[in-house]
């Protein structure tokens, strides 16, 4: 369940900028394998712990995430981005252990890493001579 | 008899050219927010331009950039946002060289390293006032407008 925005109070004079209904992001990402586990590093500005919803379910890792109302005043003179949502999943497959799963929040980047299950991480097999 | 206007664009190639700019537009599709393998280091980041009759506001989504690290310089009309974002640490600190060398990325979409922009601001702004904060990676920027900019009512005189 994704917590809904806080409303946050905007600057004097000026109505908050909303999030558009309905835009949707797909978030830039870094996936790095680690051995025993994965490690997804995602951009996703303007949000906060409380909005940001994982979730891993039949090997799917799923990421959505709902942006904060930001205060801005006057009119648009330029626009490069516009401001919605995230949501984007990937296929994980079987081998990680979804009760373990960590993530967290930090200058807008959101960092999730996935423990493989124990008995599927490599594992280097001594050969004695005989 | 119709003629030829020199430049006349026959309508086939303004097909060819909506068709070549949708093709554009599908396979460098812009991821919207940001550091992209496209995007150089003088488009990024992306920025959001607001103006009111006092000041304007600049808004930028710098995920990953931490404040010390980010650099802010205003001039006349001109703005300049210097900064970088360092190498995501995926690692614990206490990780050993041969964890190091087993890490292997999968995706790299989000990009590193040094960064610099220069914004053309609407109007000429008072340094001195400039303002800035740094939230969950959305950086907004408020310039007041030098008081040459801003709008004056004149007083009519009768006599």
């Amino acid at each position: 369940m994704i917590a809904s925005p806080q409303t946050t109070a905007p600057a004097a004079g000026s109505p908050p900028v909303s999030p558009e209904a309905g835009l949707t992001y797909r978030p830039n990402v870094d996936i790095a394998d680690c051995g025993d586990s994965l490690v997804l590093i995602a951009d996703i500005p303007g949000s906060s712990a409380e909005a940001i919803d994982v979730r891993f379910e039949d090997g799917v890792l799923s990421i959505d995430a709902a942006v904060l109302p930001r205060p801005a005043a006057g009119t648009t003179v330029r626009r490069e981005y516009g401001i919605g949502g995230y949501r984007r999943s990937f296929q994980l497959g079987d081998g990680f252990d979804g009760g373990q799963i960590e993530a967290g929040y930090q200058h807008g980047v959101l960092t999730v890493r996935i423990p493989r299950l124990a008995a599927v991480q490599p594992r280097t097999i001594p050969v004695k001579a005989s | 008899m119709q003629l030829l206007r020199v430049g006349y664009a026959h309508p086939l190639e303004d097909l060819r050219d909506e068709m070549d700019r949708l093709w554009n537009s599908l396979t460098t599709a812009p991821p919207l927010h940001g550091w992209t393998q496209q995007a150089t280091k003088e488009t990024f980041p992306a920025i959001n331009l607001f103006e009111t009759e006092e000041a304007v506001f600049v808004e930028a989504e710098l995920p990953g950039i931490e404040s010390e690290t980010l650099e802010i310089t205003a001039v006349g009309d001109e703005l300049t946002l210097k900064g970088r974002r360092q190498e995501p640490a995926v690692l614990p600190a206490s990780a050993s060289a041969d964890d190091a060398s087993k890490l292997t990325w999968h995706r790299r979409e989000r990009g590193a390293g040094e960064f610099s922009r220069r914004l053309s601001l609407p109007a000429l702004i008072d340094a001195e006032g400039v303002e800035a904060r740094l939230t969950a990676g959305v950086l907004t920027i408020s310039c007041p407008k030098a008081a040459s900019c801003r709008p004056r009512k004149v007083m009519v005189t009768t006599g």
